[in-house]
This record gives structure tokens, sequence and C-alpha cells, in this order.
């Protein structure tokens, strides 16, 4: 079964297979082996991939994952498979706007049943003391505003639903 | 350092500043009281502190705004002193008076200084009065009717700014006409909201100049001297990022030039304790920018070239003692370079982050210092200023102070929150950084420091993604070997 991490914003789709000695890593095309992770102490380790050695520092929050990297940090997302699927029938015919970064709503600028074109002003939002614009990210008819004055949210919150203009 | 009347002083600020304030008052054996909000209680500088008192509010930062809950609790700890930091009230002029009604002495200048230099208008006039150079401007309040166009005559680009600011908050940059009157609506409503103050002025803007500004410390007896300036030239929305010092741009006759009419403004205005003056320098000449009259939060790399305690200096001040220093004492060694290391993504146009630390080591090197006000397992929110900590490097030349703090920046792990911790260490190594070809644009000249590159290890970042989450080790597990070295076999 392939597994999905989302880096930054791309998604990687790879799976590990048993080899002689660890475990093969299937990214692509390429197979990289062998691949094997050993625990130090908490929240460290060595990664060995191919003839690499590398050591790592790495935490865990749920789906979300920290690595320390050859002086680089990197913030990965689990994408469990059948949690994507669930969502994928709701997406086809919906649009949202959703949170860039986590704040307070300050005003909003739509109301439900308002047709807006993409690029149109949605919300003002604050966030650490600083005021933000949000945008429609297409056009499209406002269904549903999450988030009223004064309301607090977290980063990738749905903020307004859309449906598609005529749909 | 002769003994202080006071043997308590209480620190009405959080975070690394009030961290940094408990170690200079343990090197004096001075005892600290810090006031804090619950949202703060695991923080290092409440169980640094020998006494701490709760306050609350309907905000955690209302809570540090609570004049008379501070007063009340520095009474209750029988401080002698406040230290007000920087932020919250340490600008507050009434909060300076009803401290030092209390009986307590205020860490910092009088309440008239602190009234005169808090308004940016009042300050502007106050220091062209006295004869040293301001941008031209145009200030609402002298005729509202004729501000648009008295704004207009000035020529662009433009610079509006609430006249109560502070932190860059409703600065925009006018560079056509039409969008003026946009820009002077922004700017009123975010002063209105953050200042309580919808005054505006309009400042002829200076493309690309440097931010350059002097430390000056003054005591009640008419004593004024500087510590050479600071250059803070990298900048995002008018939000400081590196500091140093000294400044890569000026010559040994332009350091003397500014030094100077640094103290001159300070001692025009009567000035006493630790304060800092602001420039805009375009190459030629400075223009009086503002004064803050408080510890500012890049004084460390002064200390660091200087060797010079200022919050030390500042509770000598404060005691009511002369200047303990000279002009000539002052000696600056090296280069010193402070990075602010935020909870926020430079590569998204530097939004702000949250999410809780859960793994936090900072690297110990000769020559860095560290002033952090955050521990693992702390929760960072948007209740408070997005700077988790700053990272000071000294060393003997600008080139070798950068290539270490970059250095410092990839041993620095801080897991669990995004932060500007990999785009300090890409612009430590950014050669333009490194030239010392620095302006306040330099960010948006250069947006390849802000966007990152991509992932240099992937296959390794994606082995050891696989490796840690325990799904795909479970699927690889239930497959027979003899299966999966077949390749290209599927599930």
């Amino acid at each position: 079964m392939k597994h999905s991490f989302a880096l930054d914003v791309e998604n990687y789709e790879l799976w590990l297979s048993p080899g002689q000695h660890g475990y093969r890593l299937h990214l692509d095309d390429e197979v990289f082996a062998p691949v094997s992770f050993s625990h130090e102490l908490d929240g460290s380790g060595t990664l060995v991939i191919a003839s690499d050695t590398i050591p790592v520092k790495f935490a865990i929050d749920g789906d979300r994952l920290y690595l320390h990297i050859r002086g680089r940090t990197y913030i990965l997302r689990y994408r469990d498979q059948l949690r994507t699927l669930a969502c994928l029938d709701d997406q086809a015919s919906h649009l949202v706007a959703r949170a860039p970064m986590p704040g307070v709503v300050i005003a909003t600028k739509v109301s439900r049943g308002d047709v807006v074109s993409g690029g149109a002003t949605l919300m003002l939002v604050e966030s650490m003391k600083l005021e933000f614009v949000v945008r429609a990210p297409r056009g499209g008819v406002v269904e549903r505003i999450h988030f009223g004055v004064g309301d607090s949210f977290e980063r990738d919150s749905a903020l307004v639903t859309f449906s598609e203009e005529g749909r | 350092m002769q003994t202080l009347p006071f043997d308590t002083v209480l620190i009405a600020n959080r975070g690394e500043i009030a961290a940094r304030i408990i170690k200079t008052l343990r090197k004096l054996g001075l005892r600290s009281a810090i006031v804090y909000h619950d949202a703060d209680a695991d923080t290092p500088a409440v169980s640094m502190a020998d006494t701490a008192i709760a306050i609350d509010g309907c905000s955690p930062i209302a809570a540090y705004l609570d004049a008379h809950q501070i007063i009340a609790s520095a009474c209750r700890a029988k401080a002698g002193a406040l230290h007000p930091g920087y932020g919250f009230l340490s600008e507050s002029a009434e909060f300076a008076r009803a401290v030092e009604r209390a009986g307590i002495a205020f860490v910092g200048p009088s309440s008239e200084s602190i009234e005169l230099m808090g308004d940016k208008i009042r300050a502007r006039r106050f220091v062209q009065r006295s004869g040293f150079p301001v941008a031209p401007s145009a200030v609402e309040e002298d005729d509202p009717e004729t501000f648009p166009s008295r704004a207009r005559a000035l020529g662009l680009p433009l610079l509006v700014k609430p006249s109560a600011g502070g932190g860059g908050k409703g600065m925009r940059i006018v560079r056509n006409l039409d969008t003026l009157d946009d820009a002077i609506a922004h700017a009123r409503r975010e002063g209105l909201r953050y200042f309580d103050d919808g005054r505006l002025y309009v400042e002829r803007y200076a493309e690309n100049p440097r931010h350059i500004e002097v430390q000056v410390l003054g005591d009640s007896f008419g004593n004024l001297i500087h510590l050479f300036e600071r250059e803070c030239s990298v900048q995002r929305r008018f939000q400081k990022i590196i500091e140093e010092t000294p400044s890569p741009a000026l010559s040994p006759k332009l350091r003397k030039e500014v030094c100077e009419i640094a103290v001159g403004i300070a001692r025009s205005a009567n000035y006493r304790n630790a304060g800092t003056v602001e420039f805009i320098f375009d190459g030629r000449e400075f223009y009086f920018l503002e004064m803050n009259t408080r510890v500012q939060v890049e004084h460390p790399v002064t200390e660091m070239v200087t060797g010079i305690d200022l919050v030390a200096e500042q509770l000598h001040i404060a005691a009511g003692r002369p200047l303990r220093l000279s002009q000539s004492d002052i000696v600056s060694k090296g280069h010193a370079i402070e990075a602010r290391i935020y909870a926020e993504a430079p590569e998204r146009d530097y939004v702000p982050t949250t999410g809780k630390i859960l793994m936090l080591e900072y690297p110990q090197r000769e020559g860095v210092r560290i002033d952090s006000g955050i521990v693992q397992g702390q929760q960072i929110t948007t209740a408070f200023d997005p700077m988790l900590a700053k990272v000071v490097v000294h060393s003997s030349t600008r080139r070798d102070a950068a290539l270490a703090s970059e250095r410092v920046m990839r041993e620095l792990v801080l897991l669990g929150c995004e932060t500007n911790i990999d785009f300090l260490a890409r612009l430590f190594a950014d050669e333009t950084f490194l030239s010392g070809q620095i302006h306040t644009g330099y960010l948006d000249e250069n947006p390849h420091v802000a966007a990152g590159q991509c992932a240099s290890d992937l296959p390794a970042v994606l082995a050891a993604a696989a490796l840690l989450t325990r799904p795909v080790r479970d699927s690889a597990d239930a497959v027979p070997t003899l299966h999966a070295e077949i390749g290209k076999w599927r599930n």
C-alpha cells in the first residue's frame, strides 16, 4: 500500500518493503536500500539510507512529523489514506477559503448567498497584531461563513465555504 | 557596584526580556519579583524569579497592561524599583508617574521625557526645533483640510504613519498618489485600533534607506554618553529581524556624526536612563525617526561589543546615582549580530505560526549568547508577539560573526512550531548580506532568501518520515519478504 506525506506544498507517495538489511524505500520509480532507523535518546536517532549514515532529531505530534536533518528543519504531515478519501466527496463540489495562519476575525465582508469573484475580500483577520485580508480563492456563491467577528481560529481552518456559481 | 537603595525589583514584563533582567538582578545580588498571566505560568522567567505574582485580565496582553494590578503587585512584593522591559507599559508616561507616586523607582526616563518622545509628532517637532534633521513631512493636525494636498506636495514616494505608532503598525508606503487616500484610511484604522489614536502624518520616504540607531545613557545630573550605533536594516513589515554593530555602512567620520547627533538630541530632551535614538540614513544624511525611551530588543549587540551590562546601568541610574562611565570608557570591540527567532513562516509571506515546542536544543559556543523566553513543552499561541528568542554572536569581524550565526542556526533544534530559523541560516549565507550592502528593502529585493530551497535531502527526509510512522512500517512488515523482493509488486 502506498503512503502519502505532505512536505511544504508537495505530496510524496512512497512505501516501504522489507529487505535483507532493514527496509527498502520505494519513492516514485526509485528504490533506496537498505534504509533503517536506530533510536537513541528521546527524539534522536540515526538514519541509514543506502551508504549514508545521518543523525536525525525528531518529534511527532499526531499526524505531524518534525525532523531536523543536516541543519534543516522539515515539517511533514502523514496523510492517512482513509481520511483523505472521506474528504474527497466534500471537496469536489465545494470551495473553501482556509486560514493561512491562526488568528481572530475582525470583520466579515460577505454574507451567505453573495456571489463573489475570485480575489474578492471575504474577511479581515488579525494575527499577531497584524491585519490580513482573506480573499476568495475562486468565484462562487457564499454558502457558509464559519466564524464570526471576534472568533479565533487555527491554521487551515475553513473560514468561508462556497458552492460554484450555477451549481 | 555600590549598594542600591532597593533590594527587590519588580519586572512588569514577560518572555526573554524578563528572564534577561532577572539574570542581571541575580548578578547584582538583588531580589526579583515578576507579575505573570496564567498563559505564562510555565515560562523560564516565572520560574527564575524569587517572587511571582499572578495577574489577570480579559486577555493575556490586557493583564500586562493593567497598571493598577502591576503596581499593587510591586507593593506586595515590597519592590523598591520597577523595570518595565520593552513594549507593554514601558513607554507609558502615565504608568511611569503612577509607579513613582507609589514610591517605587521607575527604571526608565522621567514621565516628561516619555511624553515628549512617545508622541512621534511632538518628538519630531522638538528635534527639528532643537536644530537636528528630520525628513520632510506633513502633519495632519496642523491643518486637516489641507493635509492630503500638503502630503502630495512632498513628492513620491511617501510613508503614511500613525502619530502614536510603533512596531510598524499602520505604516504604508505610497508610490502612486491614487492610493494615498486608501493608505491614509488604513493607517487611521490601525492607529485607532492599536493605539486608540487616529492622528496621522506623512513623511517623504527615502527608497532603500538604512536604519541606524544610537544607544545612549544619561543620568539625573545631565551626564550623557553614547554606546555607539546599531544597524537594523534587515526588516520585514517595518519590523527588525537582524541587528548588528558596528554598522557596515559607516565610516569613522559618519559614526562620530550620528553618535553626536543622538547625544545632542538626548541632551536637549534632558534625557535620563537608557534610550535609543533612531535614524534613517540615505547614504549621505541621517534623519531623525524616533526615540525609544526604554531598553531595546536589540540591546545585547551593544553589550557584546562594549562589555557593558545595560540593565545594570539602568538600575544604577534609577537609583539616582551619577553615571559610572565616561565617554572615553566606551570602546567597541569586534562585531556582534543579533537574529530574532520568530514563530512565523518567511516562505509564506511571514505569516505567524503556532504550535507546541516539542524539542528545544540551543548550541553552546564561545561568543554566542542566546536570550530565550521559551522552554520545551511550551505552547506558542497568537496571544503575544511571535518573537521566541534572540541569538547574538560576537566575533572579530562581520563576516566571521555572520558565518558563526549561520552555524548556530543550523545547529539549533526547535521542533513542534514552524519558525524562521532555516530562513535565518539562508540569510547569513547570502552573498548580498555578507557584502554589507543591506537596506530596509533588502528582503523584498532578494526574495530567494525568504522563498527557501527545495529539500536537498529529500530521500533521507522521506525515509526518516516513513521509518518513524507506524502505519508505514506496519504495512511493510505485513508484506512477505519474497514478494517485496519482486520489486514492482503493489498492494
